[in-house]
């Protein structure tokens, strides 16, 4: 912080007069978002934050950054002042370098030096701040949850630029965010489209070499989405939404086989093939620039799919999908099709060139498809002619070569239907040929042409000894009239006298590729004269320029295939003459540097690097793919060759040593042969040895194991032993500590009942007694009260007054009753 | 290819457990005895009959390892079905089911089928979890039980094809939604939707019009 505090202060000089400046002006709105208590004084605050922060980016990044970060987890209620932050934060951490911002710059430039340094980078320094939190990524992919537009789409906005200035930080942040990627998918089913399409941005830059998170999208069902809104939106028809569509599924595909393989499962390849449907009408409607734009994503998809990088497997599988929905039929048709801009067409033919590459059905297929011209013919020999006319464009012209080398690759059958048109026949040719198309770029005035056509010659010849032969046999007259060569003569020859670097290397792979493995190419080739001279020549020179020592290289490679496959029928060039020519004329060591340096050579590795033959300019096609491929396998094979013929040379010399030596290298021989058998012998003991140490040690498992599970049982019974005593100990002392305690107990309590029963039946006759006792005397007491009454009714009789409670009772009862 | 229905699958379970063999065995019948670590995540597919219904099986092969937890975490929620695999001859590959299975639950939907499997059974004599105690640990937490040899590919095709079917009767029961692609469970793109016996046959009417256009 206090870099940028420093920075500003150099930026903005001290402040002028009354005027605030911006960056007082941005402290003092700082300073209320973080101290305001009323969420409207801060929602203010930060909408004129967000006002300030392109022209100011610098003053709000610096001071506002934490206190936008604690609104957005403390006011994470209110849907505008999140949305106001979320604005502000993505201004501040944007790539790009706003307008506003440069005028700021250019009112202040007059103090600053390392100022231009400070505004490139500083979007990437604030979102570095960010980002040092994980948990901030995580608090903007929960706003992503939120539906309110105010939010939801800034928060988009925001992880967007994010993932601009740090992807590989971002990326490993999301991917381990629970659920991360599912909440930016779940964008895609967004119904406001503006948030959808910038999701679709989102999610192009997530994806960029990230293999997990690529295929956890695919996963959460991307290709089904994206279909889906690639035909909303009106297919290739539609605008750049479609475009963003295929580049995302672009990125999920390039170099991730698992996807691919999904993409090819789940029957994508169908949804993909009607696309490539031109509608009957387009000649008049015309090539839109987006149509363009959205079928060049289309055709890169479909060779992401095949591309020949992928592993083979997978590659066939998609190769036999795209034949059984028509998508190879389209892509021909297109070929054939009027009014197709040059690179569709151009990226088309690379395209069917990677959907047939290695599939015999698939070059079948094509080899069969006829041009509607007049008369009809085969789509290659169309193709082809464009390839040797200088007047294509070169890109075309290159996509051509690789489509043909993508038809002969791995097609014994198309290899020899080519060679076949150039072999002498009864039949008479109507119509041009490929052969014929190809010998005449081989030896014309375009250096272009010749090497196009010796590159696609050689790949007729690519591990096929038949066709060597074949083309062997082929004869070509260069002038009418004049006396027919041999066409491998009529190469060595053209080598010779041609001036043209690219012509020659051209020739030379050709030749390379004949007669690698072939010892009558070799033979011919000896015959030819002059032409090991040539390459004496060219293999010694000690000088060169510009990419000349490809071609010193290259003949000295030449020579190494003289050598090694030689059938010595040739007295004056067998294999011992020419590699003693080798050392004598060039030297082992620049002969070795000469290959060394073909193998270094830039162009070399650019080409070894894939298959397709690439170059901005036409100058730069000098090395071809296939060649590099033969030259990596041969180099061996050369200094092999080579090797052998110098011990041989060596072997020679045996013969001249004194007899003393010879007796002595005998004697070394015998002892070497002994030493030998013993060694032979000790191994077989060593081998005895080991595999007895192996039974030994098996035995020794199966015993400790059988040991192990005796001292477990062991163990286990001994417990069980244990266990069984302790029970039984336990359950007789209970026993005995029970029952005498109780006995006495029981006898002290049967006395006491019996006590108290006595004592019981006692009190109970007293009671029978007392009662007998209260009964007589109530009778008693009912005379004495019979007789009481008695004397008392004498007594009124006798007119004697008894005054007492009781009768005047029993008056007031009778008057009530 | 047309089928009724898609289910997606994942496979879990600790680092060299045989997952990978598995899926290879299913995919490609074949057996690789030694196999690279899987990275991050695998894809492999198959079709299968069930109840004479066409049934298409994606599968995402896991990495074991714990570096890649975080990321295979993402699977479980799009999945219909999870293979759960242990090792029968390394002890700690089946003490940490019950971790593999809190995670699983946590992360998936509720409705996710999780077939168990013990895997290697080739390997008798190495044995060091017995078929019952695998069979003990399947009832207590409701999940099915089966040892497997993805060399020898014993009961391989049929782990696969009883999840699938354990699958398929939960639709039958109406208990997956199965309109919510988020299931792992999708409907083919030339299912009838008239069919009589399935329950839910309206709503496959409209998913299916939804993956045409």
């Amino acid at each position: 912080m206090d870099y940028f505090r420093s920075g500003l202060k150099s930026v903005l000089g001290p402040p002028p007069g009354n005027q605030p400046t911006g960056a007082e002006t941005v402290e003092r709105l700082v300073s209320r978002v973080s101290t305001s208590t009323l969420l409207e004084d801060r929602r203010d605050a930060c909408r004129a934050l967000r006002a300030l922060s392109k022209k100011f980016r610098l003053e709000v990044g610096a001071q506002g950054m934490d206190v936008l970060r604690q609104v957005l987890e403390l006011d994470r209620s209110d849907c505008e002042i999140v949305g106001y932050c979320l604005d502000t934060l993505c201004n501040i951490t944007a790539k790009q370098t706003f307008e506003e911002e440069i005028d700021n710059a250019v009112n202040n430039v007059q103090l600053n030096v390392g100022e231009d340094f400070t505004e490139t980078f500083v979007g990437e320094q604030f979102t570095e701040m960010f980002l040092k939190n994980p948990e901030n990524v995580n608090l903007v992919l929960s706003f992503m949850e939120e539906y309110d537009f105010r939010v939801r789409w800034p928060a988009v906005k925001l992880m967007t630029s994010l993932i601009l200035s740090k992807p590989k930080v971002v990326q490993d942040i999301i991917l381990v965010s629970p659920m991360g990627v599912s909440k930016l998918m779940d964008l895609l089913l967004e119904n406001r489209e503006v948030i959808r399409n910038d999701a679709l941005l989102l999610l192009i830059n997530l994806t960029k070499s990230n293999a997990n998170i690529q295929k956890i999208v695919a996963f959460e069902n991307a290709f089904d989405r994206l279909f889906d809104v690639i035909n909303d939106e009106g297919g290739t028809d539609g605008g750049i939404v479609v475009e963003d569509c295929f580049l995302l599924l672009l990125n999920l595909l390039r170099n991730n086989t698992s996807n691919i393989h999904f993409f090819k499962e789940g029957s994508y390849i169908q949804k993909l093939a009607p696309m490539f449907t031109l509608p009957p009408n387009l000649e008049e409607i015309g090539w839109s620039p987006q149509k363009v734009s959205n079928f060049h994503c289309m055709l890169l998809l479909v060779r992401t799919l095949v591309s020949p990088n992928n592993p083979a497997q997978v590659v066939a599988a998609c190769q036999k999908a795209m034949r059984n929905t028509n998508l190879l039929e389209a892509l021909t048709d297109i070929l054939m099709a009027a009014g197709v801009p040059a690179n569709i067409l151009t990226e088309t033919i690379n395209t069917v060139g990677e959907v047939i590459r290695g599939n015999l059905t698939n070059q079948e297929y094509f080899s069969n498809v006829q041009a509607p011209s007049n008369p009809p013919r085969p789509v290659i020999v169309v193709l082809l002619m464009s390839m040797v006319n200088e007047k294509q464009p070169l890109t075309l012209r290159c996509a051509v070569l690789y489509c043909f080398q993508c038809y002969l690759f791995k097609n014994e059958i198309g290899q020899q239907t080519v060679v076949h048109t150039l072999l002498p026949s009864n039949e008479a040719v109507a119509s041009v040929t490929t052969g014929q198309l190809l010998c005449s770029g081989l030896f014309g005035n375009d250096a272009l042409s010749n090497w196009f056509s010796a590159v696609a010659l050689s790949h007729c010849l690519v591990d096929n000894p038949a066709q060597k032969e074949q083309l062997l046999r082929v004869l070509v007259a260069t002038k009418a009239g004049a006396q027919p060569f041999g066409l491998l003569q009529q190469c060595a020859v053209f080598l010779q006298r041609t001036a043209r670097l690219q012509s020659k290397l051209g020739v030379l792979m050709l030749l390379a590729q004949w007669m690698a493995h072939s010892q009558q190419a070799v033979k011919v080739f000896l015959g030819v004269s002059g032409a090991m001279a040539f390459l004496t020549a060219q293999a010694s020179a000690s000088e060169y320029d510009d990419n000349e020592e490809l071609l010193q290289g290259l003949c000295a490679f030449l020579m190494g295939l003289c050598v090694a496959f030689n059938d010595n029928s040739e007295p004056n060039y067998s294999k011992e003459n020419l590699s003693q020519l080798i050392e004598k004329r060039v030297g082992i060591e620049t002969y070795c540097r000469k290959l060394s340096e073909v193998s270094h050579h830039e162009v070399y590795a650019l080409a070894a690097k894939q298959p397709q033959p690439r170059a901005k300019h036409s100058g730069d096609l000098l090395l071809e793919y296939e060649f590099c491929q033969l030259f990596k396998s041969m180099e061996g094979v050369i200094y092999q060759a080579l090797g052998r013929q110098r011990d041989l040379f060596s072997g020679i010399s045996e013969l001249s040593l004194s007899e003393h030596e010879n007796a002595l290298l005998v004697q070394y021989k015998e002892l070497i042969r002994e030493q030998d058998k013993q060694i032979q012998e000790l191994a077989a003991n060593m081998g005895a040895c080991k595999m007895r140490c192996k039974e030994l040690e098996a035995q020794l498992d199966d015993l400790q194991e059988t040991n192990k599970q005796l001292v477990d049982q062991n163990t286990l019974l001994r417990a069980q032993l244990a266990a069984n005593s302790s029970n039984i100990a336990i359950q007789d002392r209970h026993l005995d500590l029970s029952s005498p305690p109780n006995d006495s107990e029981n006898s002290d309590l049967l006395e006491k009942i019996r006590k108290l029963e006595s004592d019981n039946a006692t009190k109970a006759a007293d009671l029978d007694r007392i009662r007998k006792d209260q009964d007589d005397l109530l009778e008693l007491l009912t005379d004495q009260d019979v007789k009481l009454n008695s004397f008392k009714d004498r007594l009124k009789e006798l007119g004697e007054n008894v005054d007492d409670g009781e009768s005047d009772n029993n008056s007031v009862e009778s008057e009530n009753s | 290819m047309s089928y009724a229905y898609l289910f997606k699958y994942i496979i879990i379970g600790d680092t060299g457990v045989g997952k990978s063999c598995l899926l290879l065995q299913f995919t490609d019948k074949r057996f690789q005895p030694v196999h690279d670590l899987t990275i991050g995540v695998e894809f492999g597919a198959r079709m299968i009959t069930i109840d004479s219904k066409q049934i298409k099986l994606q599968i995402w092969d896991t990495a074991g390892q714990e570096a890649f937890r975080s990321i295979t975490r993402s699977y479980y929620r799009g999945a219909a079905g999870a293979l759960l695999v242990y090792d029968i001859t390394r002890r700690e590959t089946f003490n940490h089911l019950t971790t593999w299975l809190d995670d699983a639950r946590q992360h998936s939907n509720s409705n996710m089928v999780i077939m168990l499997i013990g895997n290697k059974s080739d390997l008798e004599s190495r044995r060091e979890v017995k078929k019952e105690e695998g069979e003990a640990f399947a009832r207590e937490h409701g999940l099915v039980f089966m040892e497997t040899s993805a060399k020898t590919a014993a009961n391989v095709e049929e782990a696969f094809i009883n999840t699938a079917k354990e699958i398929y009767e939960k639709i039958q029961e109406g208990v997956f939604d199965i309109n919510n692609e988020a299931n792992g469970i999708k409907i083919g793109p030339q299912h009838s939707p008239t069919n009589p016996s399935l329950p839910g046959a309206g709503g496959a009417g409209g998913s299916q019009g939804s993956g045409c256009c």
